[in-house]
């Protein structure tokens, strides 16, 4: 067959792998970008003992392979079955997209922490004393001054933590979900034909591509306050008078 | 003369960090209208002092109360957040970086603190903050971020920010130590005209012009104690110690 038969033929399941490629990395990175905020904060500011816990998990994660900590949940809940019956979380594991999605919401939300962690290290201490010299609250402070700093300079590291993701989500294919690439394995499994596996690789690519776009967008709307200097160089008029 | 207020009232303030003691007992007064100008080589402790005022840093021992209400301390921590928070927020500060939050336009600096933290309106923030802009001369420069300003600017939006809050009292800590000299005048200036309305200020400075001119009284700090206090007047023609004496000679 040539490529573009294969494409004629089996593009709906194509398509239908590639939206579960994108809820997969989307609803985990999500879920980690709701928890990572709050691990963050935690890895800047609380005492080392309080912290240990977080530091053990976020070295594990990220010196282990994320195929291996699939495997560690997809096939270590089905090791502790009656457990997991008993609480009544059965129900949840027995689903592999489940499994894959909290594998990759845990990897994902260690290693969003520890770039947030670095923006929120580089927040300037000034603004931060200028925003309680004023009278805001701790939690006011984080969300006025804080967040707004940290994910502005952590923001081009998250975007590349996404993109890696949803290429990792490629691994659910291995507990059989059938994202993109489980699609495309299934596909050659029938045609033994690799060409599928090229129409795969250009729909990732494609993902990615709009992904960037998108996330540049953001990036801007973020940096305004930065680029505003550039931008309005020769533009702004000379200074007029402006003593009072 | 009417009885005037006592805006803040500092007593005995210490302040140590880790072993070292930098403060070593400071008591000062400020009454409405007053402005009080702090003096001092670096390392004497004034801008702790300054900083003690709205607990930026927590004083060690010592107590400050802001109109009558003083600010408690326990385990060397504001015993009430919140308490603290309300009375900070009735004290205005200036700072030498003038920390103007980089991310929001001049307007939205000025906007801040009575929209987060007085809950105004926005109509009602926004107004007020055209007319605080107008007031320090920045009227076209609403809109802009502190990056596109000059230092002056900045200090003068900052000195606007702190006035929106409508403090009871604005402490300025070295406000034109970061500028260039020519710039120092436009945000002199503001402040001469803030001290002229009546404003109650506190004023960590190095600009014996100032302290000398407009202050109504000048307070002389060394190695963490008060060592001259009085009127610029008098300090300034006939100091009593010799290392005041060495201080404005220096500095003249």
């Amino acid at each position: 067959m040539n490529p573009f038969e294969i494409l004629a033929q089996y593009w709906p399941r194509l398509m239908d792998g590639t939206l579960m490629t994108i809820k997969l990395t989307l609803l985990g990175a999500f879920i980690a970008a709701l928890v990572s905020p709050g691990l963050a904060l935690i890895r800047v500011h609380a005492l080392p003992i309080a912290q240990a816990p977080l530091r053990l998990y976020i070295s594990f994660v990220r010196g282990s392979p994320i195929l291996a900590q699939l495997f560690l949940i997809f096939y270590g809940s089905g090791q502790f079955r009656p457990v997991l019956q008993e609480w009544g979380l059965w129900s949840f594991f027995r689903d592999p997209f489940n499994c894959a999605l909290l594998a990759f919401a845990l990897n994902s939300t260690a290693y969003q922490t520890e770039i947030l962690r670095g923006g929120i290290i580089g927040v300037p201490r000034g603004e931060i004393e200028a925003a309680r010299a004023i009278g805001m609250s701790r939690q006011k402070v984080l969300r006025r001054v804080v967040f707004p700093h940290a994910y502005r300079m952590s923001w081009p590291a998250l975007g590349n933590e996404v993109i890696l993701l949803m290429k990792a989500s490629a691994l659910a294919s291995v507990v059989t979900v059938f994202d993109l690439m489980g699609r495309s394995r299934q596909i050659f499994s029938r045609t033994f034909d690799f060409s599928v596996y090229l129409w795969a690789a250009l729909i990732y690519l494609c993902i990615t591509a709009i992904f960037v776009l998108l996330w540049r967008q953001a990036e801007r709307r973020l940096s305004r306050h930065i680029t505003a200097r550039d931008k309005s160089h020769g533009t702004v008029p000379p200074l007029k008078e402006t003593r009072p | 003369m009417t009885q005037r207020d006592i805006i803040v009232q500092a007593d005995d303030i210490h302040k140590s960090f880790g072993t070292v003691e930098v403060l070593k007992g400071i008591s000062l007064q400020a009454k409405t209208h007053d402005v009080i100008s702090i003096l001092g080589s670096s390392g004497s402790g004034k801008s702790t002092f300054l900083r003690c005022l709205n607990f930026l840093e927590t004083p060690t021992s010592g107590t400050v109360t802001v109109h009558g209400e003083e600010i408690m301390v326990k385990n060397g921590k504001p015993q009430n957040a919140r308490h603290m928070e309300t009375i900070r927020a009735r004290l205005g500060m200036v700072f030498q970086q003038f920390n103007l939050w980089t991310h929001r336009t001049s307007l939205e600096n000025v906007m801040e603190g009575p929209i987060q933290v007085k809950r105004e309106t926005r109509a009602e923030a926004r107004d007020k903050a055209e007319a605080y802009l107008q007031r320090v001369g920045l009227e076209d420069r609403m809109h802009m971020y502190p990056s596109q300003l000059s230092g002056g600017q900045q200090q003068r939006v900052a000195i606007a920010r702190a006035l929106a809050m409508e403090p009871e009292a604005i402490l300025f800590d070295e406000p034109t130590s970061a500028l260039d000299p020519e710039l120092v005048g436009e945000v002199l200036k503001v402040m001469k005209d803030l001290a002229a309305e009546g404003r109650t200020m506190i004023v960590v400075t190095h600009e014996m012009g100032f302290a000398r001119e407009v202050s109504s009284e000048v307070v002389f700090l060394n190695e963490g104690r008060i060592a001259e206090q009085g009127s610029p007047g008098e300090m300034f023609t006939d100091p009593k110690t010799d290392e005041f004496r060495r201080f404005i000679a220096k500095a003249m």
